[in-house]
């Protein structure tokens, strides 16, 4: 999503997608060992059948590998609840750019000394290649409950979210699609959600008792804040048919649109309304059209920035326009990236974010754990750019374009 | 070294008995690194101190020649209650924060055994209470830090958004480092919402197996308790667990009911005052005892953990177990300096544990068994990155893990 995997000129690429194997299923303790090549649904596939699951969930899920994951530290529509990718990671052996493999973290509580398992996940692949995984497994929540509820407008929506959280209320997830998105879903995978110019879709978990009551506060609270039509997934096919909805949103923007662009940022959710606002007069200002995407509950966007690359000028205007919003983000408080990661897209803007002294201590750590400047090379932190590395725009795969694979 | 804000030692600034020559108390975060660079240059070895609540955890000192006390840096930044987050100085203690953002009703979920416990000292020890069942340790909150450096910049990761995959997450970096790495001048956390209510039930049980097996009942619900203990002291019925569901009152009665409902011992049902006095007795034994140790197990081998913990009772040792269903506890210990050390390698050398640290003890005690215990591979880098950021090893010199 970033680059932070790009090959770099003269580099070696270390491929762990044959380190596959899922090496313990240890129930009664909730641990799962596996090797970096496992895909992030296959924990989950491996333990459901005992009432147990793996709790981050990015929308990739069913095709990213849990090495990534631990690079990357991603999260999920459900992160706002569960956490991260370093909440699960219980402890994770890594060769060293020395060639040592050693354990970094442990698989009991409380490890002593500097949380090094910390550093390194989200490391984004810079400080050492990480060949085994120990993940944390949760019980399944005794039920689920998902609304779906339909607004005039992004304000409107957004105020029943910071409602939701001001009532003391921590939904499991709370995204957010405006008007643009919901035509793409509509397009690829008819979700058939009702007419509208944004979209809530808030989700609760846990026990049955505690889930009815919270859900009966949070659909008023949706109704209040001025909702058009509630619907509420009856059923775990209705439950599906919203996600599926939602999951789809990135990929079905190739349906309304020749090329797009995926940014990453995150803002603090009380500033959404404000940022929002601002996105949609660039969009009017630049004449591309901005699709909007995003869990609402952390202030994570992910802004899809319609183009088409035929018309000379326009690669290149989207780019801006995703710059843009990275300094609006930055600008209201908030984060380049919520979970794609630098990688070698936006370590340019790192200075945004962070004083020169910052990033020079960031560099210092890199350079104790990894001195030769082996471990990913010229990714996360800022360094003249290298030649032959193209970031930009995704493009898309033959495959993708020819309508024989689909893009999560 | 001549820096404004500096004081001689006093009684009340002994570090495991020692008093330090000097004492710093920096009042504006470049004035914290300031002082560890001059200390740096100085060689002078170095520790940073909260509430002075744990000063005596680590290895006894060789020489202490400086003291850099967070107590002037102690103000709470920014509640930001809309979003759940907040940024608060080094150096305020827990309770305060806590007093200030339950005007919100919200909290920072750690607990600490002490009341003077501050920011700076509960992430530095990413020291955790019963809490941690639902929340995790003071690593999993930080989302943001700001760090005195010892070679006099002031610098900063992470941020004020709880979702941000922007560079290295030095906060956890320094959780759990003990001062050995950095001061750390402010923290941001995410927050969370304070339960509208909770109820405790406590299961009493005469033997360790009977116990055991109500904690696996339980466990294999779909229950949600917000801390969930089990605990071990002399008398009539010395097995208890503990079990605290905190959320809306309709839930919080239907899961006590249904967890009372599966247990097999004696039960009782603590609310408002009583229950938090026993949570607070949860944390009991961090302090008094003649020593205390931490250590961890996998869930699954509680029963083997208890049964060893019997078994040095029995051989007359005096202690009082306290521990959380996730597989960590603290235990400590009263006796004769000889019996102590040997229940400490008894738990060193348990396959049935790991990680055993000995936060509390007599220098006498200290002195014969190593307080971290032994070295793992990783310490390597941990100490790579030490030599980094701290070139002169004066911080926690000689006490720290690493």
């Amino acid at each position: 999503m970033s680059g932070g995997a790009l090959p770099v000129p003269g580099g070696i690429v270390i491929s762990l997608a044959r380190l596959n194997r899922v090496l313990d299923v240890d129930i009664p303790n909730r641990r799962v060992t596996v090797e970096p090549g496992v895909t992030n649904l296959e924990i989950t596939r491996q333990v459901a059948p005992f009432g147990y699951y793996y709790a981050p969930d990015p929308s990739s899920q069913q095709v990213c590998s849990i090495g990534g994951n631990v690079a990357e530290n991603s999260g999920g529509a459900h992160c706002l609840k569960y956490g991260f990718t370093v909440h699960h990671v219980l402890e994770a052996e890594a060769v060293m750019p020395d060639g040592e493999i050693i354990c970094i973290g442990s698989s009991l509580p409380d490890a002593c000394g500097p949380d090094l398992l910390g550093l390194l996940v989200g490391s984004e692949g810079t400080l050492a290649v990480v060949t085994k995984v120990v993940v944390r497994i949760l019980r399944k929540p005794e039920t689920v409950q998902t609304l779906l509820a339909a607004y005039n407008s992004t304000s409107d929506a957004g105020a029943a979210v910071s409602e939701i959280i001001a009532a003391g209320i921590v939904p499991a997830a709370v995204e957010m699609m405006d008007a643009l998105a919901i035509r793409a879903a509509e397009a690829a995978v008819h979700p058939n959600f009702p007419p509208a110019d944004t979209v809530l879709i808030v989700e609760l978990d846990g026990p049955v008792a505690e889930v009815r009551e919270l859900f009966a506060t949070v659909e008023a609270i949706c109704r209040r804040a001025g909702a058009t039509v509630v619907e509420v997934a009856e059923n775990d096919e209705q439950r599906m048919r919203i996600w599926r909805g939602r999951k789809a949103a990135f990929a079905a923007m190739g349906r309304v649109s020749p090329n797009y662009y995926v940014q990453d940022g995150v803002v603090p959710r009380t500033k959404l309304p404000e940022v929002l606002g601002r996105i949609r007069a660039l969009s009017e200002r630049s004449g591309l059209a901005i699709g909007n995407v995003f869990h609402a509950g952390d202030g994570n966007l992910h802004p899809l920035i319609c183009y088409d690359e035929r018309i000379p000028g326009q690669s290149k205007l989207a780019e801006e326009v995703a710059g843009e919003i990275l300094t609006y983000c930055v600008e209201a408080g908030g984060s380049i990236t919520g979970e794609h990661g630098v990688g070698a897209d936006k370590k340019d803007y790192m200075p945004r974010m962070f004083s020169a002294d910052d990033l020079d201590v960031m560099q210092q750590v890199r350079d104790a754990v990894d001195p030769h400047r082996l471990c990913n090379p010229g990714k996360v932190l800022p360094t003249p750019r290298l030649c032959g590395e193209v970031p930009g725009p995704y493009r898309a795969h033959p495959v993708e374009k020819a309508g024989l694979a689909e893009r999560f | 070294m001549i820096v404004d804000f500096l004081r001689p030692g006093t009684a009340a600034d002994r570090v495991d008995g020692e008093v330090p020559p000097q004492v710093a108390e920096p009042d504006t975060p470049q004035a914290f690194a300031d002082v560890l660079k001059q200390a740096s240059a100085d060689r002078l070895p170095t520790v940073i101190r909260g509430g002075g609540t744990k000063l005596s955890w680590g290895r006894p000192p060789a020489t202490v020649d400086l003291v850099v006390a967070t107590s002037r840096l102690n103000r709470l930044i920014a509640h930001r209650h809309g979003d759940l987050t907040a940024t608060v100085q080094a150096g305020m203690r827990l309770r305060e924060l806590n007093a200030a953002l339950s005007s919100q009703r919200q909290w920072l979920p750690i607990d600490s055994a002490f009341d003077q416990a501050t920011i700076g000292g509960v992430v530095a020890t990413n020291d955790a209470g019963p809490s941690r069942h639902r929340h995790g340790t003071p690593r999993d909150l930080v989302i943001g830090i700001t760090l005195a450096l010892t070679d006099g910049r002031v610098v900063k990761a992470g941020g004020t958004v709880v979702k941000n995959v922007a560079g290295y997450d030095l906060g956890k970096l320094v959780s759990g480092s003990h001062g050995t790495l950095a001061g750390i001048v402010d923290v941001t956390f995410k927050l969370v919402p304070t339960p509208q209510t909770s109820a405790t039930l406590v299961v009493w049980h005469p033997d360790a197996a009977a116990l055991a097996r109500d904690v696996a009942a339980l466990d294999a619900t779909q229950i949600e308790p917000a801390a969930f203990d089990v605990r071990m002291q002399d008398g009539e019925m010395p097995f208890q667990l503990k079990l605290r569901i905190a959320t809306s009152p309709a839930a919080c009665d239907a899961q006590i009911a249904a967890a009372r409902a599966l247990v097999s011992g004696q039960t009782t049902i603590l609310t408002e005052i009583a229950e938090q006095a026993a949570w607070a007795a949860q944390l009991d034994p961090m302090g008094h005892g003649d020593a205390t140790v931490r250590f961890s197990w996998l869930p699954s081998r509680l029963p083997q953990v208890l049964t060893m913990l019997e078994e040095m009772q029995r051989s007359g040792t005096r202690l009082l177990f306290a521990g959380r269903v996730v597989g960590t506890g603290a235990l400590q210990l009263s006796g004769e300096m000889p019996a102590l050390a040997a229940a400490v390698e008894r738990l060193r050398a348990s396959a049935d544990v790991g990680n055993v640290v000995l936060l509390r003890g007599s220098r006498e005690l200290k002195e014969r068994v190593d307080v971290w215990g032994p070295e793992r591979p990783s310490d390597r880098v941990a100490r790579a990155v030490k030599q980094s950021l701290d070139p002169a090893g004066i911080l926690n010199a000689g006490r720290g893990p690493i």
